[in-house]
């Protein structure tokens, strides 16, 4: 049994790029090569296309990514595991089994890993008296959104990936489970650990891993504020970890690709969308972000040891999603001279419009783009001359309404500016209203939660 | 002149549903200490009006020098649903270098 083993990072998000996971699986040795494709925005991406067409509601890049790694990953031995599938896993598991026929590739294991969708046992668990409290608004008035819900998808742990590598699958695909699980999972199958006592600081360790590479190259010089230092980013490498077995572990990349890896690439990814670093907090235990050492071991290579952790927590997050009206945007740029005075003017010249157009909106912002789009109240204005002689302004307006007519007339009203406004603005195609699926996150109790694995063969 | 927290650390953030999260890494274990007395929620609710609507929190990490400050209701509602062009707070977290140093 080895005492290491090697995971890749495949991509950090639906849409990132393919060759870094092409080079990985070519020559980073890797008994495993992981994906994270899901992000809150994405699933309720992808309900909508789900909800347009039943057979969609993967992530499409899942399913091609798995077409061109699969030649060369049975070849090499290394197994692909992945969340792509989305709100449908079912659908990209089954994908993927047809393309792996069509490239010769009989006797391809596809895992399908199911359960995280609790869009039907809703009903049942309010009625078991889940409070279903929303933990970022602290509501507890489900009932004023629970007619509008699309979606309602657990963060579920690693207990289906490890359940379908042990079942011989040579690619594993889920819906989803947490970012990190993709990397748990392997780990615990490769090392036999128990969810026990005895294992819970190197569930920790393997949770805290997986946080520092899910992001791909956000911990390989992607996104870094050293950026201006990182060499060929363009060709960056995607992060590998070198596990061991006590729970220690390495993470470097393939020699001769873009990017960095030290002890600074790592922290910037440590502190990265997480609460408290003291209980990272996942569907498979409980980390310790503060108890860990980092240590550079040569070139690109940063040694992580001492991870504490805790056992998995009684409840498990649930992010439902429900349909929240619709947003309208516009956008149009004014010139040097007095660029800000024109947009304070256009922004009243629209206002005016809202009003005579029988705007009804939830919601109305506006931004100065190059002033303050990106910080708002913490971007102090530029003063005087400065202020009057800026090259050129952005008028950005998005408006929340409930229907699609209400936020259509902010394309509307942006367009009357064509003549009715400015001399000298520059409008860019008109965008098209959008309709928001807002999300409930809430914490439900484990028990409503049962994964489910099938093994599927080309 | 009176420095700021561009001059002493770096920083990162995202999100949480309407939580931006942000972490400033301190460039040096002394800067480390001077960070520790610059940042707090006070400060970062001050900094940014009306952007931060709940608590803020300021976790220090002595083990790694950074400071993680989790601030709640403060996308506008969540990247899905905010009016905000940026949505997942990417740029948000920038914003705390703008705050002045507390010299010891």
């Amino acid at each position: 049994m080895k005492d290491t083993i090697r995971l890749g990072a495949g991509s950090g998000f639906w849409g990132d790029g393919m060759d870094p996971a092409v080079e990985l699986l070519r020559e980073g040795e890797l008994d495993y090569l992981c994906f994270d494709f899901l992000a809150e925005l994405t699933m309720a991406l992808l309900q909508r296309q789900k909800s347009k067409n039943p057979q969609l509601g993967y992530v499409p890049d899942a399913v091609q990514t798995m077409k061109t790694l699969m030649p060369m990953a049975r070849e090499r031995g290394t197994r692909l595991v992945s969340n792509g599938g989305g709100v449908n896993p079912r659908a990209a598991a089954q994908a993927i089994v047809t393309d792996a026929r069509a490239l010769g590739l009989g006797g391809t294991r596809v895992a399908l890993v199911e359960g995280d969708d609790l869009l039907d046992k809703i009903d049942a668990m309010v009625a078991a008296g889940v409070p279903m409290t929303n933990m970022d608004t602290g509501s507890s008035d489900f009932a004023s959104i629970r007619s509008r819900v699309v979606s309602a998808n657990a963060y579920t742990d690693s207990t289906g990936l490890v359940e379908g590598l042990a079942g011989g699958a040579h690619i594993v695909v889920a819906g989803r489970v947490s970012d990190n699980a993709v990397y748990v999972g392997p780990l615990v199958h490769e090392f036999g650990w128990q969810r026990d006592a005895a294992h819970v600081d190197r569930i920790a360790s393997a949770i805290t891993l997986g946080h520092i590479v899910e992001c791909a190259s956000a911990c390989t010089g992607g996104m870094s504020s050293r950026f201006a230092d990182m060499p060929h980013m363009g060709r960056v490498g995607f992060p590998i970890v070198e596990f061991h077995r006590d729970g220690s572990a390495v993470v470097t990349k393939v020699p001769g690709s873009g990017g960095k890896v030290d002890a600074f690439t790592i922290k910037e990814h440590l502190v990265y969308e997480i609460g408290d670093p003291r209980r990272y907090l996942m569907p498979d235990g409980i980390a310790d972000f503060t108890s860990l050492a980092l240590r550079e071991d040569g070139t690109d290579r940063v040694h992580v040891s001492g991870v504490r952790g805790q056992a998995a927590p009684e409840q498990l997050k649930l992010v439902i999603g429900y349909q929240d009206g619709w947003i309208g945007e516009s956008l149009c740029f004014f010139p040097w001279p007095h660029a800000y005075a024109r947009a304070v003017k256009a922004r009243e010249t629209m206002l005016e419009r809202f009003e005579r157009l029988g705007l009804k909106a939830d919601q109305i912002h506006f931004d100065f783009v190059g002033i303050n789009t990106l910080h708002g109240p913490g971007a102090p204005l530029p003063e005087g001359a400065a202020l009057d002689n800026l090259n050129e302004v952005g008028l950005r307006c998005a408006v929340r309404t409930r229907t699609a007519e209400e936020a259509d007339k902010v394309r509307r009203a942006a367009t009357h500016l064509w003549i009715m406004g400015p001399g000298g603005t520059s409008f860019g195609t008109p965008m098209k209203a959008r309709p928001v699926v807002s999300l409930w996150p809430t914490l439900i109790p484990r028990e409503f939660v049962r994964q489910t694995v099938e093994i599927l063969e080309a | 002149m009176t420095r700021l927290l561009s001059d002493i650390c770096y920083i990162r953030s995202g999100d949480k549903g309407d939580v931006c999260t942000a972490g400033l890494i301190a460039r040096t274990p002394e800067d480390y200490a001077t960070l520790l007395r610059s940042v707090d929620p006070q400060k970062v609710r001050a900094l940014y009006g009306d952007w931060v609507q709940g608590t803020v929190h300021c976790y220090p990490m002595d083990n790694i020098h950074a400071v993680v400050v989790v601030m709640e209701r403060a996308l506008g509602g969540g990247a899905t649903r905010t009016l905000r062009l940026d949505q997942t707070g990417k740029a948000l977290g920038h914003a705390l270098l703008r705050l002045p140093v507390v010299e010891a």
